[in-house]
């Protein structure tokens, strides 16, 4: 389950990323065009990653709803936590997209 | 889009939001209570010991107790402890005993002897204040019918209104005046979106039978034969008046063991015990599916133990309606998925509660200079303070009444209901005489030495504070009394930023007017 969290939580990250206005906050530079698009198709790769170990690992009707509870609890904290630590929240997606994928294979 | 359009949707937002905002605030306050109805009723009846779960050793006390105090009744009913509910709970038909000739008794699930708790309604006063909101039968069910409905429509007017829905998907700048209340209003808004909209929709279904009774009517004449073939309840035959012992209830719960490994019990009703014709049935806890379906039901025959029928699988659109239900209740939630139910309901009535403080702001900064607020404006404001801050305190006046009134006191629970309603009618009071501002302050303030000391006071009147149900493990109590501390300490903050002189005037008024003119969202 905490899996599931992390990986979604990197994705959102990611997608927030992609978006040129919140790297540049958040990274103090200017993007590349190719880094931006890698930050989208990864960002839904990851969301799309965490629903089907969702599905997997539960079925389809708590599978569904523990993921869109998670994910919803997830973007949340990153929305309103940003503004007042940027720098812990950015260190736990990356923190994230390590160990999500790595408590899935231990789970899996 | 049009801007008319928008325009149009925005004015719709803005009306209906303020003219059932607070109507939908108490709403969605007390439902998100109820995700912890079990919880809370048993901080309110500390009396009731939690034990080890064992269904059979249960059903063993159960049967034994009825057989000897309601044999003859012809209606018997038990429900079996949870994780969530520590009573064995037994009732029989009795007309000439109990509340509409119905007779409840908790029983201790260890020893099955009756526990003497103390009256009270505890979490089911929340549970039914939400859809009933303390009015007579149909027409709370009818209002808050209404409100869910306008609920729907504020969500689908609020995300047409918001233009910027995916440019601002994740901006939130706090400490802006009335451009972070509207980023919170939008960010929460949107990024639980699908709980919103889950839980506004459902409620529609919910109450479907109600509002949209004609299709039933057309088919069935009235409600009840309908409701008889969507929960597949049958009339049962009549006693046959030849005495027959009724088989052990523990044997039949191995039954339907054998048929659904692992299946938890919810309700088991017994119907003309101790007679040839008696009929046993288990339903299933609604904990076991996300869908709340009556389905899972098992008729055995009282007096041979024969299974005679089994719930029949419902048809796909049945399926539908009954996962709404279920995704509304939220009974099937674990731990950890109930608490993000109750922070995401915490996020619903946030975005009732932001929105209904923009719309006032608003409007207050044309008068920033003047030294009263025009009447209908000072209405507004008056009702926000007691909707909001005022439900708070209400509520936290409920639990201290659970905790000070005598226990021996004549109609208890309906005293705890009574300081709910007078606490939030002294708040109201209360913001008529203080300035907007000082009462929201003050109340706040109160609110957060309500809860804070709700722990303390939990820990002194029944000896079951933290440092009892922490070490023995009874979560329910334990989680809270923490609960309630968070509560204080949050409130206890939001009341030192209103205590706190405001920012200049003038320059929140000039910024202000910069982002309004910003701001074409909510007119």
């Amino acid at each position: 389950m905490l899996s599931i969290a992390l990986i979604g939580f990197a994705g959102f990250a990611a997608l927030c990323l992609a978006m040129e206005k919140h790297f540049n906050e958040l990274l103090k530079h200017k993007p590349r065009p190719a880094q931006l698009h890698a930050l989208r198709v990864g960002g839904w790769l990851l969301l799309i990653l965490s629903l089907v170990l969702s599905v997997h690992w539960r079925g389809w009707a708590h599978g569904l709803v523990e993921w869109a509870a998670l994910l919803m609890a997830g973007v949340t904290l990153w929305v309103f936590g940003l503004p007042y630590m940027p720098r812990a929240l950015l260190g736990l997606a990356a923190a994230s997209l390590v160990l999500g994928p790595l408590l899935a294979v231990v789970a899996g | 889009m049009k801007e008319g359009f928008r325009q149009a949707m925005a004015w719709l937002h803005t009306w209906t939001g303020l003219i059932f905002g607070w109507l939908l605030f108490a709403i969605f306050l007390t439902g998100t209570l109820s995700y912890f109805k079990e919880e809370v009723s048993h901080w309110a009846q500390p009396e009731i010991r939690r034990h080890t779960l064992d269904p059979v050793t249960s059903l063993g006390l159960a049967q034994r107790y009825l057989e000897r105090n309601a044999a003859h009744s012809d209606s018997w009913m038990i429900r079996l402890p949870s994780e969530r509910d520590a009573a064995l709970n037994v009732g029989w038909r009795d007309p000439e005993g109990g509340r509409r000739g119905f007779v409840r008794k908790d029983l201790d699930a260890q020893s099955g002897q009756p526990v003497d708790a103390r009256d009270s309604r505890g979490g089911e006063f929340f549970y039914r204040f939400h859809f009933e909101l303390q009015m007579p039968y149909p027409w709370g069910r009818w209002l808050s019918t209404l409100c869910a409905f306008i609920m729907l429509l504020g969500l689908v007017t609020g995300i047409i209104t918001h233009k910027k829905i995916f440019k601002e998907f994740f901006t939130f700048r706090p400490g802006k005046g009335q451009r972070s209340w509207l980023d919170g209003h939008n960010a929460i808004g949107v990024l639980v979106l699908p709980f919103h909209l889950m839980i506004s929709y459902s409620s529609l279904v919910l109450f479907m039978y109600m509002v949209m009774p004609a299709s039933i009517m057309a088919s069935y004449g009235n409600t009840n034969g309908y409701f008889n073939d969507l929960f597949g309840r049958d009339e049962a035959p009549k006693a046959a008046h030849v005495a027959t012992p009724l088989v052990p209830l523990a044997s039949l719960h191995a039954k339907v063991q054998a048929l659904v490994p692992g299946a938890r019990v919810g309700l088991i009703q017994v119907q003309s015990a101790g007679d040839r014709n008696a009929r046993v049935i288990f339903t299933q806890s609604s904990a076991d599916n996300v869908p709340y379906k009556r389905s899972a039901n098992w008729t055995f025959d009282g007096a041979t133990g024969e299974l005679l029928k089994q719930g029949a699988p419902e048809s796909a659109a049945l399926m539908t309606s009954f996962s709404f239900a279920g995704l509304h209740m939220g009974n099937y939630a674990g731990p950890w998925l109930r608490w993000l139910y109750f922070a995401f309901g915490l996020a619903g009535t946030a975005v009732i509660g932001t929105g209904l403080v923009m719309w006032l702001g608003k409007r207050q900064l044309k008068h920033a200079r003047s030294e009263r607020l025009p009447g209908e404006l000072r209405l507004v404001e008056v009702l926000n303070i007691a909707s909001m801050s005022g439900l708070v305190l209400a509520v936290a006046g409920f639990f201290w009444a659970n905790r000070l009134l005598p226990v021996a006191l004549h109609g208890r629970a309906d005293w705890e209901v009574n300081t709910f309603f007078l606490v939030w009618l002294a708040s109201l009071l209360h913001a008529v005489l203080r300035p907007g501002r000082r009462a929201w302050g003050e109340q706040l303030a109160m609110g957060a030495l309500a809860f804070a000391l709700l722990p303390l006071l939990n820990a002194l009147s029944t000896g079951q504070g933290l440092n009892v149900s922490v070490p023995a493990g009874d979560w329910a109590m334990a989680g809270f009394d923490l609960t309630a501390l968070a509560c204080g300490l949050f409130l206890a903050w939001a009341a030192s930023k209103m205590l706190r002189p405001p920012k200049p005037v003038a320059k929140r008024a000039a910024k202000a007017a910069k982002v309004s003119a910003k701001m074409v969202e909510v007119q």
